[in-house]
């Protein structure tokens, strides 16, 4: 068929046009305004005054951006191993030819079809609550003393616990997807060689499943960076430093908060360009480690 | 021809983009005309406020989602205004996040006459965008009900009169007057030595003196540093440092005597709002807040607690013995509003008279009419306001510094679970902020 480039023009524009209006234009604008001084996200250019590093020096030199960071670095290097530790396992146990994988599929995936909101209150008001609380219910019964799960030693771990069992359900499925579609043969081949199933796993299923554990690590990556609903459920009323993550610090510079009417959306669009950064620096190293993980059956 | 029909259906759905991307139909056709700042001889208010309005529609931007109580009311007050008037009241209800759009919206002189929010916000992030109303304010002899030391404070922040507070609040430590009968307490603390005796007569009669939320601690601390310090010197502390050697380091030494003694209910500082709860299950008698908290424990615990309010009690040699949190949802009219007479109007009407005590009534709130009668949770609340001075603000002292803000409400915290054994630990925590 002959190829009408004036036509393929045509039916690219509205996309094009959508795709500079709504996601390069808003990208370079905050590219430029993480270099100037400005107080309101919506401000003119002319009210646009030159700073050069000066938002990044500020941000870098904030107690709680470092805080927020290194609050970031824990949900991410933490929680993302035992979310997609326990993810692998699960994945790995429903597709094992166990009975019931429908059942278990879907109650593993149910934290992720309820909302967020839903979730975290329910995790707050009940399982972590001192008095009546799940937790200290099961604490008291053996012997133990109740404990302040929401207490400022505890209450980072408790968000990220939550965060956590929100989160396995989904990349469960992506690690189920991944398992279905290596060939069976491998694993009947493996099991007439004598090779048993924790063998199996480290010999076949890992390595073949590089690909979707590079994919779920960016996944994850973008899902730590842009961390916000779970910090404002456990800290309702204002920001807290147990809970604070870059996007909140970022959210209380270009909005204020409760009390707070200072503005900064020059140092929130500096905020927003580092963790820019961070998910690009984050998905190149991945690119890197499992290169050449790409596979087709 | 399927090229043209292709290239008509391309230029159709780029239309259609381009369409959606617009703002709301309408908006560009009312350009403003009086685009000047409030404050200059041109924003000031029209003469008279009798001219013919019929037919003429305002747009109010409401903080409040549709279905909320305050909603409800301000929704039936548009309708009883309209059947007035003839003057329409198009409202959009916008939720408690309206901040968030607001001063976007302002700059882009979006087609709204009224907002709806935080008098803080209005008085130091809108005034660009507010009208001066102190002409009709004057001309509705509108200081002769309404709380002078809000609309000092208004005054203040913006350089003029520029809100019109609608759901007024004030804060303080609101009790449970039927156990402090219990406890055979007969008058309300004025200083700190006859509040520890208050705490003493509860704690031997079986009930806990203070319940209190994590998500409050920095404001239930933020009095006691007020009381010490003033917030002047509060504010100059939290953007050098400096803390230890002040009395700082006593106003913490008094929370910490509190938790020694205590005072504090069991598994306080609890996540809100499980610990004012335990006022309205009648295991707790008094928490440092706002009033609304009296409508959350009532609602949330499905009681009628016989509320109380007392100012935060004086202490020796303190620097601001008398001064008490208040605040306010308030009513703003744009400075580019082609009908600010009517706009005016509709706010007066809706924060007076029969209208502002239904929203008392129905939101449980403080009624914005000094007139008005608070609703029997409130009690005293209007009289409270009326004698203010200077309003204390809601923890802007220690939240100057976005750089520490954080980090100090954190402090506050570990200060009510105790982990500090005397003040001059917690201000040397303070102080480590700054290095």
């Amino acid at each position: 068929m002959r190829k009408n480039k004036a036509m393929i023009f045509w039916f690219c524009l509205p996309t094009l046009l959508s795709l500079v209006i709504m996601f390069v234009y808003p990208v370079c604008r905050t590219v430029i305004m993480s270099f100037f001084q400005v107080e309101s996200v919506t401000a003119t250019v002319s009210e646009w005054s030159f700073n050069g590093l000066g938002n990044y020096f500020k941000i870098f030199g904030s107690a709680s951006f470092i805080t927020s960071m290194r609050n970031m670095l824990l949900i991410w290097l933490v929680g993302g191993v035992f979310t997609l530790a326990i993810a692998m396992l699960m994945a790995v146990v429903v597709t094992s030819g166990i009975r019931g994988k429908k059942f278990f599929r879907a109650a593993i995936y149910m934290p992720n079809i309820i909302s967020a909101v839903a979730l975290a209150t329910m995790w707050i008001q009940y399982i972590f609550q001192y008095d009546y609380g799940l937790l200290n219910e099961i604490v008291q019964l053996f012997g133990g003393e109740k404990v302040k799960w929401l207490g400022t030693d505890l209450k980072f771990w408790a968000m990220t616990g939550s965060f956590i069992f929100g989160s396995v359900g989904y990349y469960m499925l992506i690690y189920i997807s991944g398992i279905e579609g290596i060939p069976q043969d491998l694993y009947e081949a493996a099991t007439i060689d004598g090779a048993g199933k924790g063998r199996q796993f480290f010999d076949i299923t890992l390595p073949l499943l590089k690909g979707v554990i590079k994919t779920s690590i960016t996944f994850w990556s973008i899902n730590a960076t842009t961390f916000f609903l779970w910090s404002k459920m456990f800290s309702p009323i204002d920001t807290e430093s147990s809970t604070i993550v870059p996007v909140i610090y970022l959210y209380d510079m270009v909005f204020g908060g409760k009390g707070i009417t200072t503005r900064d959306a020059g140092a929130g669009a500096a905020v927003g360009v580092v963790l820019t950064l961070i998910i690009i620096a984050v998905y190149l190293v991945t690119e890197r480690l499992f290169r050449g993980s790409d596979l087709e059956y | 021809m399927k090229k043209i029909l292709s290239v008509l259906l391309a230029s159709v759905m780029v239309l259609a983009m381009l369409a959606g991307c617009s703002s709301t139909g309408g908006n560009e056709s009312k350009a403003p005309e009086n685009n000047t700042p409030a404050g200059t001889e041109e924003s000031k208010a029209p003469e008279g406020g009798d001219q013919q309005s019929d037919g003429k529609t305002i747009t109010m931007w409401s903080m409040w989602s549709s279905g909320e109580p305050q909603a409800n009311v301000i929704e039936e007050a548009a309708a009883a205004y309209e059947a007035k008037t003839g003057v329409k009241v198009n409202i959009e209800f916008k939720g408690r996040d309206v901040n968030k759009v607001l001063s976007a919206s302002l700059e882009a002189k979006e087609d709204i006459d009224i907002i709806e929010d935080d008098y803080k916000r209005i008085g130091t992030v809108y005034n660009k965008f507010t009208y001066d109303l102190t002409d009709m304010a004057k001309a509705a002899n509108y200081d002769s009900f309404s709380y002078k030391c809000l609309n000092d404070q208004s005054i203040e922040w913006a350089g003029y009169l520029n809100a019109i507070a609608e759901q007024p609040q004030v804060g303080g430590i609101f009790y449970d007057k039927d156990a402090f009968e219990t406890a055979g307490i007969t008058a309300e603390p004025k200083t700190w030595a006859e509040f520890l005796d208050v705490c003493q007569k509860l704690k031997d009669a079986g009930i806990a003196p203070i319940a209190q939320d994590s998500a409050y601690c920095d404001f239930a601390f933020y009095h006691q540093l007020v009381r010490h310090l003033g917030e002047e010197k509060i504010e100059e502390l939290d953007m050098n440092g400096g803390w230890s050697g002040t009395a700082a380091e006593q106003a913490a030494d008094e929370i910490i005597d509190l938790i020694n003694k205590g005072y504090f209910v069991d598994g306080a500082p609890d996540e809100f709002p499980s610990s004012e709860n335990k006022i309205g299950f009648g295991q707790a008698a008094m928490i440092v807040c706002a009033n609304y908290v009296t409508a959350e424990v009532n609602n949330n615990t499905g009681t009628q607690v016989n509320w109380g309010l007392f100012n935060y009690p004086a202490v020796d040699g303190g620097a601001d013995n008398a001064s008490a949190y208040a605040g306010a949802n308030s009513l703003a009219i744009t400075s580019y509003s082609e009908n600010p007479q009517e706009a005016f109007d509709f706010i007066i009407f809706l924060t007076t008279g029969e209208w502002d005590q239904k929203m008392a009534d129905t939101a449980a709130q403080i009624p914005a009419d000094s007139r008005n009668k608070a609703p029997a949770v409130l009690n005293g609340t209007v009289e409270t306001l009326l004698a203010a001075d200077k309003p204390m603000t809601w923890c802007a002292g220690i939240s100057a510094n976005a750089d520490v803000k954080d980090a100090i409400k954190s402090l506050c915290v570990e200060l009510f679970e105790g982990k500090y054994a005397t003040g001059a630990d917690f201000c040397a925590a303070l102080d480590a902020l700054y290095k």
